[in-house]
């Protein structure tokens, strides 16, 4: 976003939080200012016990201690002028800043500096096929038109599938790559402590997120900034899931809260007669076949720790070692990352025709969006109704990641052989199954492309009845043998221990947890019922 | 200076006895009604001599009510829309509805059913057929005979939207008619459906006179299998106790007025099912739905021995004398649980223990 709209921006949150505050503070039980400031307060000092890495924390004590002190002894102004005082901090904290120079720069350099990033350049490509391009990296398909349509026609919040912290300058060059004006982007402040990460962040229109803070009151300013940025026609990218999924299954419980901004800024429009178009909500999915930081997400998840805290141990992604490990393994494995967007959905829910830019209902008619908003013929807020239909959208959207997920061999392969393994050891529990493994005894090759090949047949019928997508090769040609050995290559490289392994004609776990993790993939589409009676024959025949 | 209000207006799809006596009620709190039905012999009695005989005898409808066969204008005349018309119909009303409606009306499903393939509510029928999204459902023990006598009553108007029960309570509530809200639309579709088979058993129960402890005993044990379907589904639990839940249930098995309960009645007397749905002008929807729920409640997991026997009764032949014997056969079993009484429990957590409790039982087998 540009710094003279950000401002503007910036400045109408202040004034509306400001206004809502004193508004809600005149009915019967609404929360008196004090009250506010009190409760905002609670929160901080909070956050402050336990957030004591945080740079700005000697800051932020003082500022809070302040705060405290001063209400004390306030009278209605003096409050007044503290919530004022408190509103415009949070402001200044979570606006960024954008340099037209670094983006000229930016996107000159990234498309050749991402896939250095991501494939670290070896001196064997070097030799032998120069410098590589991004798009032998990053492979953009689905609906493309579809999402460059709708930001002609209206303002684009582009929601993507969220695994890896690489997703953000995935998407950014993705939106780059598409011709797309720079989108506005609330990142969380764990992007920011990447040096390299958060120069850019920080200076191309990203606005700064701390997951930590709980206070209402900031993520009431939070929401509105959104809410401005999308009345002033300003493209939002935002990740529904809110974090990176930990389990590796596609994120299904989504956080609604910039759809939700979408539907107030589109009625704030309506209301204010402003034509800023429509607004569309364009589903995407980012596939790979590793993942950078999958070791720690998925231990995350077993521990029930960080389920949607924002957790601030560094993990893999800031480990260089690491880092360039995966990216050799992007490059040597000829491995793309795949971002395939979806068709636009409205605030509703509704499916869109990019070409008209009209919502249509289920039987393809026309829909007059403007309705569902009117009140006595008038557009209105309706804080309940809009919830209700910011819900719906949001299981519009849910439906759509599993419909726009590229499914690729190496999920297939680690699904197939985990559920075997399940099936083998039906005594223990998921938990103790993954702590004790297979014991070494292994799944004969055979058996394991039996079952890879029925899983593959299941994904195909769902293929053709458009609930999923394939990845173009040996999935996609039912080659079992050629995905299994595309698995072995990919899991056997780059993780602390390999994946699964092959020695002679049988194939062992080495890590029951990320076997897990990448097969998780593929929950969601019933595939484990349809296929109880394959993984258990595959898994007798192994016994005898 | 004085102001007028603007005139409330209604439109019901459905000249039943419900979707009739939903119309009359609406009328009775002020609104102008527009009543769709096909037939144009009721159409003309209903607007000249303000009765339908057909389902309600002589009783006389509000002239506020205005039927007609004009489908368009009935679904552009008003903001809300109740549709009361057989769940077997339910689909292709609703996308005909599609054609007309917009998305600033409500509609509202009076219609207790299932579709039997995927068991489809049908507020999910008249989401996914038409543009609109605020949509709901209305349930509750609501006789229409009954509520055309003016005798006091309660309904449940369920929806996501508190702006559709507003709507709905504004037009609906009048002196013989309290409204109640309920956010948990699958509870209260589900029981409303679900209800209608318990009702045939209550109603074979009668017929065959088999007193009031019986009676009792098929209200609380359909009462607890219809909840545990209706949880599975995504319905809360406190919805089984409520009017849409326990109320409706009540009216319905205790009635001869209700039409499963009529029908279950007629199987006792030696009826067959044929003879018995031949009989009676009403649809009565708990034939469907008994076949939809057994043929779902497998899937689900949910064990629903009232609904076999019923099933067994409607679908596979068997006398009521056979279906009582098995349901009464069944074993003993604790009542929240539906644990066996007369098997070893194993105790969580030890092995030691749940060896002891085998041995044990044994013994008491043995001796």
């Amino acid at each position: 976003m540009q710094n003279s709209l950000r401002d503007k921006a910036l400045t109408e949150v202040e004034a509306r939080v400001l206004d809502a505050c004193l508004t809600q503070a005149t009915v019967p039980g609404g929360m008196q200012l004090d009250v506010v400031v009190n409760d905002t307060l609670y929160h901080e000092k909070k956050r402050l016990e336990t957030d004591r890495d945080n740079p700005r924390w000697e800051e932020d004590q003082q500022f809070w201690n302040g705060i405290r002190t001063s209400l004390a002894k306030s009278n209605d102004a003096g409050v007044n002028k503290l919530l004022r005082k408190i509103i415009r901090r949070y402001c200044e904290e979570i606006r960024g800043n954008f340099s037209p120079a670094l983006y000229s720069v930016a996107t000159k350099v990234l498309p050749r500096v991402l896939p250095m990033l991501l494939n670290a350049v070896s001196p064997k490509r070097l030799l032998s096929r120069g410098l590589p391009d991004i798009s032998d990296t990053i492979a953009l398909e689905g609906n493309i038109d579809a999402i460059q349509a709708c930001a002609k026609r209206g303002t684009v919040i582009l929601a993507p599938t969220h695994v890896s912290n690489l997703d953000s300058p995935v998407m950014g060059w993705a939106v780059y790559a598409l011709g797309l004006p720079a989108f506005s982007y609330g990142a969380g402040l764990n992007l920011f402590s990447n040096p390299v990460m958060s120069l850019f962040m920080r200076n191309l229109g990203a606005y700064r997120v701390d997951r930590l803070k709980t206070a209402p009151l900031y993520k009431d300013i939070l929401k509105e900034y959104a809410t401005i940025t999308l009345e002033l026609g300003e493209h939002n990218l935002f990740f529904p899931s809110g974090t990176r999924v930990r389990s590796g299954a596609i994120e299904q419980r989504l956080k609604l809260g910039l759809l939700s901004a979408g539907l107030r800024a589109w009625i704030n429009n309506l209301q204010n007669k402003k034509d800023k178009g429509r607004i569309f909500i364009v589903p995407c999915t980012l596939n790979y076949h590793l993942v950078l930081e999958s070791e720690t997400l998925i231990e995350e998840q077993l521990q029930r720790e960080g389920k949607s805290n924002y957790i601030r141990t560094p993990d893999e992604s800031y480990v260089l070692q690491k880092y360039i490990r995966f990216s050799s393994n992007l490059l040597n494995l000829d491995s793309r990352i795949r971002v395939h967007f979806g068709m636009p959905i409205d605030p509703f829910g509704n499916p869109v025709d990019p070409e008209t830019g009209e919502s249509m209902d289920h039987h393809g008619r026309p829909i007059d969006i403007e309705r569902y908003v009117l009140v006595d013929g008038k557009p209105e807020h309706l804080p309940q109704r809009d919830r209700v239909y910011t819900q719906r959208a949001g299981e519009a959207l849910a439906a759509s990641f599993l419909k726009y997920n590229v499914v690729l061999s190496t999920q297939a392969i680690a699904f197939s052989l985990f559920h075997i393994l399940r099936a083998r050891h039906r005594g223990l529990d998921l938990y103790r199954l993954l702590r004790t493994g297979d014991e070494g005894l292994g799944v004969s090759v055979t058996d394991l492309c039996d079952v890879a090949l029925a899983t593959c047949k299941a994904l195909h019928a769902r293929s053709e009845r458009d609930e999923l997508r394939l990845e173009p090769g040996p999935l996609s040609g039912c080659d079992a043998a050629a995905m299994l050995q595309s698995a072995l290559r990919h899991f056997g490289s780059y993780h602390t221990h390999p994946v699964i392994v092959r020695r002679g004609d049988r194939v062992f776990c080495e890590d029951m947890k990320l076997l897990h993790y990448y097969g998780n993939r593929l929950k969601h589409y019933g595939l484990e019922r349809e296929l109880a009676p394959v993984f258990d024959a595959a898994a007798k025949a192994g016994a005898r | 200076m004085s102001t007028t209000q603007p005139q409330k207006r209604a439109a019901v799809f459905g000249g039943g006895s419900w979707g009739t006596a939903l119309a009359h009620l609406m009328a009775l709190a002020g609104a102008d009604v527009r009543l769709w039905l096909r037939n144009e012999d009721r159409v003309a009695e209903i607007n000249t001599a303000h009765t339908n005989t057909r389902y309600l005898r002589d009783r006389q409808i509000h002239p506020g009510v205005v039927a007609t066969t004009d489908f368009a204008e009935v679904a552009t005349f008003a903001e809300v829309i109740v549709v009361a018309i057989p769940s077997s119909e339910m689909r292709a009303v609703a996308f005909q509805l599609g054609q007309h409606v917009r998305g600033d009306q409500i509609l509202l499903s009076a219609t207790k059913g299932f579709e039997t393939e995927n068991l489809t509510r049908m507020s999910e029928i008249l989401r996914s057929e038409t543009c609109c999204l605020k949509v709901g459902a209305i349930s509750g023990p609501n006789l229409a005979d009954e509520v055309m006598d003016n005798k006091p009553a309660a309904t449940v108007i369920a929806s996501a939207f508190d702006e559709v029960v507003a709507k709905g309570a504004s037009l609906l509530a009048g002196p013989t008619l309290r409204v109640y809200g309920n956010h948990d639309v699958v509870g209260v579709e589900v029981h409303g459906a679900l209800k209608n088979i318990i009702a045939i058993a209550a109603g074979v129960c009668a017929g065959l006179d088999l007193g009031t402890n019986s009676l009792a005993m098929l209200l609380t044990r359909g009462l607890a299998e219809v909840s545990r379907f209706a949880e599975v589904l995504g319905a809360d639990r406190i919805t089984a106790l409520g009017l849409a839940g326990l109320g409706d249930l009540m009216a319905t098995c205790s009635s001869p007025l209700s039409r499963n309960n009529t029908l279950g009645r007629k199987l006792a007397s030696g009826m067959s099912v044929a003879e018995a749905q031949a009989d009676s002008v009403k649809v009565a929807e708990g034939v469907n739905t008994t076949y939809a729920a057994h043929l779902h409640a497998k899937r689900l997991g949910v064990d629903m021995p009232i609904v076999r026997a019923v099933h067994a009764l409607l679908f596979e032949g068997h006398s009521t004398r056979e279906v009582l014997t098995d349901l009464m056969s069944r074993a003993n079993r604790f009542e929240h649980t539906e644990v066996e009484i007369d098997v070893p429990r194993l105790i969580e957590g030890s092995v030691v223990e749940s060896a002891l409790n085998i041995r044990a039982f044994d013994g008491r087998r043995r001796s």
